[in-house]
């Protein structure tokens, strides 16, 4: 893997069959562009600014006791 | 009433009557049979018709009624749950064959408070394979047909409850969204349909498709509708990590027609991703209707929006395949292939992937606090096309070609992501005579803010008293 968000055929093959999925399969190459462009959609996230950004967790107010 | 006049009613109309006396479940869960009998051969809205079932409780709710043990204003409603709400006893197949044995031995939460409120589940709806769609196609239990045109899709995941309130096979539908799920059918069929604050409904029992951004919500006719079914629904659920504990309001008492003073943001992003020109025109004029009724519209500007789908997608993709993993790996070759597709491709996101979406989404979060801080309400298209022929794939609009997942929820996936609630009203037709929608999105826990403003423009338009040309006369 070069670049991040581009995986060459041999890493997409390998995380393919370690996730289980059947190689041999002839939708792969269908596959094989789906996750690329996938993959290139995850740079638009990279652009943000995330410094101070924790991981979300929905806000729940407290508990209220008025079911 | 004719048989046809009597599916048309609204809930709320058809309480009022029951309560009176002057209409009986029994007369109207039969009409909605009869009707469903006549149009499902070209709308596929149904995977299970509980017809016996449905008679058996439209006379026990008769006998009730009759003996004064009314129970509300759902007492006798006609009601179709998405097939991924668990039913006790009753198949639930998430809209796919692999899981056409699958029988839960429970009901999920909103369909045991929707049967206690007294409605009569006329049956379960067709749903894109494991709601992870937004067309209401279906390769296994067929695809959904849309009532203003069979030839186009119905939108989805929640096709079936799109065509079969739209053409009043059933009063009342639940729906689920997790990227517009409920209120893409809804704006495609002409209807109202509301996804409440992250936590408001419960999600227990429901199918996931991604639990972060999965929402439980009403696809029904009217807005008073739905603010009846968020009064029989809505409340704390101990079995759902997130719900919510906080008071129920009685959200018809929002529903005032008044809407002056709120204020109304229009974000200018909204015009930097494809938009059919017929769509803008006819939300504009709505837009321009709220500012009529009192409403300070004002242009707002919301940049982290251009981002959400990145964010929304990398979390969605995550999680549903996190939760499919399984079936992904023993099944895969048996799922609607555009479905596993996608659920493939989820296998390839790192956790690093997921984390960075998820505090991508803190800031999105934030941002969108920070915007509603200017406004109370935003407001927008919720779909920018109208429904498109069943089996496309890419569309043009304007001078762009668009993928039609990307297209079809580019405005809705916003408030999935950061859980606001969101409504589609019907807002006009186009030239073809197609339904539009409008989107409002309130600040979490002001649900009833978003009912108030939009009964305000319905009760302003026709649009919702209009009927697709089905089975008028029949």
């Amino acid at each position: 893997m070069a670049d991040k968000f581009w995986l060459d055929k041999e890493a997409f093959l390998k995380i393919a069959e370690t996730s289980g999925l059947d190689t041999a399969d002839r939708h792969m190459d269908e596959l094989y562009a789906f996750v690329q462009q996938m993959l290139s959609n995850l740079k638009d996230i990279e652009d943000l600014n995330l410094e101070g950004m924790e991981p979300f967790m929905p806000a729940l107010p407290a508990k209220e006791g008025s079911r | 009433m004719t048989s046809p006049e009597l599916c048309f009613l609204s809930a709320a109309q058809i309480g009022r009557l029951f309560q009176k006396k002057e209409l009986s479940p029994f007369e109207v869960t039969e009409a909605h049979l009869k009707r469903m009998e006549l149009l499902e051969p070209a709308l596929n809205s149904f995977i299970t018709v509980l017809a016996d079932q449905a008679l058996a409780a439209a006379r026990e709710a008769e006998q009730e009624i009759l003996a004064g043990r009314y129970r509300g204003p759902l007492h006798g409603v006609p009601l179709g749950l998405k097939d991924l709400y668990c039913t006790k006893g009753i198949k639930t197949t998430s809209g796919s064959k692999l899981f056409d044995a699958f029988t839960p031995a429970f009901d999920s939460t909103v369909a045991a408070r929707l049967k206690a409120a007294g409605t009569i589940l006329l049956g379960k709806l067709n749903m894109h394979p494991l709601a992870y769609g937004p067309t209401g196609e279906n390769g296994e239990y067929g695809d959904m047909h849309n009532p203003w045109n069979p030839a186009l899709i119905a939108g989805g995941s929640s096709g079936g409850c799109g065509s079969a309130a739209a053409s009043s096979e059933c009063t009342l539908t639940m729906g689920s969204d997790t990227g517009g799920s409920i209120r893409i059918p809804s704006a495609l069929c002409g209807l109202v349909g509301f996804k409440p604050t992250y936590g408001r409904l419960s999600r227990y029992g429901l199918t996931p498709l991604a639990w972060s951004q999965d929402h439980a919500g009403p696809i029904v006719r009217t807005v008073e509708d739905c603010a009846l079914v968020m009064n029989a629904a809505a409340g704390y659920d101990p079995e759902d990590p997130t719900s919510l504990d906080v008071a129920v309001p009685d959200y018809t008492r929002c529903l005032t027609g008044e809407m002056k003073g709120l204020r109304v943001g229009v974000p200018r992003e909204y015009l930097d991703v494809p938009l059919d020109s017929q769509v803008k025109t006819i939300v504009w004029k709505a837009i321009g209707r709220l500012s009529d009724l009192g409403a300070i519209i004002s242009d707002v500007s919301w940049p982290i929006y251009r981002y959400c789908t990145a964010i929304a997608s990398a979390i969605q993709m995550a999680e549903a395949t996190a939760y499919h993993s399984q079936l992904i790996r023993t099944h895969g070759s048996r799922i609607y292939p555009p479905v596993r597709l996608r659920l493939e491709a989820g296998f390839f996101l790192s956790a690093s992937d997921y984390v960075q979406a998820q505090r991508a989404r803190s800031l999105f979060y934030r941002e969108s606090l920070n915007l509603f801080k200017e406004v109370d309400l935003l407001a927008g298209p919720t779909v920018p096309v109208t429904a498109l022929k069943i089996g496309t794939t890419r569309v043009n609009v304007g001078d762009k070609t668009s993928g039609v997942i990307g297209l079809l929820t580019q405005y809705t996936r916003p408030f999935n992501l950061n859980g606001f609630p969101a409504i589609t009203v019907p807002c006009g037709f186009s030239d073809a005579g197609l339904p539009i929608g409008l989107q409002l999105a309130g600040r979490p826990l002001e649900d009833e803010t978003v009912l108030r403003a939009a009964y305000a423009y319905e009760q302003s338009t026709d649009w919702h008293l209009r009927r697709p040309p089905l089975g008028i006369q029949a």
